[in-house]
């Protein structure tokens, strides 16, 4: 779980850029603090230097393909052994998940499963079980990528996030956490401890789906998740966000507030679909074209809605 | 940073001296001499360097060495007993699941965990795809691959297995 600050001054030193293995890097010291206290006695000490991670599944093909080079020695603080961090528990109508819960442990928790159903959909399809066993939810917000798949199912559940620093712990919601690609709010000496999400209410369902170039370990060319509640036939609450069609994943309000008050039959999905494709900018890039991205993004959300509902039957 | 790495590798307490920014992958091959964990893509895509890590399957090219401190680590040389091949290797040569054999020991890896998570659920074709979705295979021998999967499998029910 990276903070912004030591990273990104990347391409400082192009020259080290196609080294490959351990030789892209400056000296390295590793740390496994196991507190949140030893923590922050380590970010404290090292300041700048200081660089947290846990899974390091991002890390090291960061690190190895030159996206971040350092020019000073680093301390890598892991902290992925603090068993502070490996709690998934429900606390009254929030279910409360340690940034160092890896992947695996999302899709075959319970808890998950029965709160917030939509973030273990989204968790099978990431990556592979490899990967999945290795990384973490933390890791996955904090890098920050437009295209991290556990970020749209959080964003409809209006999830936020817990940050620890020197001055103690406070809150953010998630939509106001990132900045733009690789980038959130989380400065030098702050760590995302927890992820707290809103527990699932019984007129509400929440759907996600993404497209990639093929099913399995693929970045998304597009992702998309909904949220609805619906009571007496009229959706009261509706979420949509999207992932890879902006530099973070996004909301699309304008499409939300359009579906909000209406029965949600076909003319409406079909209208809420065409004014979230609207919202968005996406770009051309190595993965899809931005006009393939629209139609998709339109596409995805026509049908998460339309699952939603037949789950409310 | 050099530093000491003590870890079980292969049921074996291991100690290496390692420098910090090396991957599991880097020490295990150079350090440790277990070169059945191939490097390949080495960002998590094909599987090639599939290792256990306290039992589940992991990228070796995605994980930190200095991390696995105090933790077991299984490769396919482990699985070999007394000299003689494992059941799971004998069901992928039995089975024509080997051709040019380069995914072949993340393939095992990633097999023998989930014969062992299975216990006595027999492996369908559709649940053998999905968890070996991390492992690429060039050839593309997939399915001798599978069959392979369940021949061990029920090698394993029949008491053939370790």
């Amino acid at each position: 779980m990276p903070d912004n600050s030591a990273g990104n001054n990347a391409m400082k030193n192009s020259a080290m850029k196609n080294f490959i293995g351990s030789r892209a890097m400056p000296d390295l010291v590793y740390h496994s603090p196991d507190t949140i206290t030893d923590l922050m006695v380590l970010m404290d000490t090292h300041g700048t230097s200081a660089r947290v991670v846990a899974g390091c599944t991002d890390f090291i093909p960061s690190i190895r393909t030159g996206r971040w080079c350092f020019d000073q020695e680093l301390n890598l603080i892991d902290v992925s052994k603090m068993d502070e961090l490996h709690q998934i528990e429900k606390q009254g109508d929030i279910l409360k998940i340690g940034a160092g819960v890896n992947l695996t442990r999302i899709l075959e928790s319970p808890e998950v499963q029965t709160h917030c159903p939509v973030l273990a959909q989204a968790v099978e399809q990431m990556a592979s079980l490899q990967v999945r066993n290795t990384a973490t939810m933390g890791g996955n917000i904090c890098m920050a990528s437009p295209a991290a798949d556990t970020v749209p199912p959080l964003l409809v559940l209006d999830a936020w996030v817990m940050i620890h620093d020197a001055k103690g712990e406070h809150k953010v919601l998630l939509t106001d956490f990132f900045t733009g690609p690789g980038r959130s709010v989380l400065t030098s000496g702050q760590v995302l401890t927890h992820i707290c999400i809103p527990v699932k209410k019984s007129n509400e369902a929440a759907w996600f789906q993404k497209i990639g170039t093929r099913t399995a370990v693929i970045i998304s060319v597009v992702s998309a998740a909904v949220r609805v509640n619906v009571t007496n036939g009229i959706c009261d609450t509706a979420r949509i966000a999207l992932g890879s069609v902006a530099p973070t994943p996004v909301r699309v309000t304008t499409a939300e507030a359009f579906l909000e008050g209406k029965p949600l039959d076909d003319q409406v999905i079909k209208e809420g679909a065409r004014l979230a494709a609207h919202a968005i900018s996406p770009i051309s890039d190595l993965r899809s074209s931005k006009e393939y991205r629209k139609d998709m993004a339109q596409t995805l959300v026509k049908r998460s809605i339309t699952a939603c509902t037949e789950a409310l039957k | 940073m050099k530093m000491p790495l003590t870890f079980v590798l292969n049921n074996q307490q291991t100690t290496l001296e390692i420098d910090a920014r090396q991957t599991l992958l880097e020490v295990l091959r150079n350090q440790g001499g277990m070169t059945s964990v191939h490097r390949s893509c080495e960002e998590g895509e094909c599987g090639a360097c599939t290792v256990l890590l306290n039992d589940e399957p992991v990228n070796a090219c995605l994980v930190l060495a200095a991390s696995v401190q105090g933790a077991a680590v299984i490769t396919s040389e482990g699985l070999v007993k007394n000299g003689k091949p494992h059941p799971l290797m004998k069901a992928f040569t039995d089975e024509l699941g080997i051709q040019c054999g380069f995914c072949t020991p993340g393939m095992l890896m990633n097999a023998y965990a989930l014969i062992n998570r299975a216990g006595e659920v027999l492996l369908t074709d559709q649940i053998i795809r999905k968890t070996l979705e991390g492992n690429l295979c060039r050839c593309t021998g997939y399915v001798n691959i599978i069959k392979s999967v369940q021949t061990a499998q029920k090698a394993k029910l029949a008491g053939d297995w370790w």
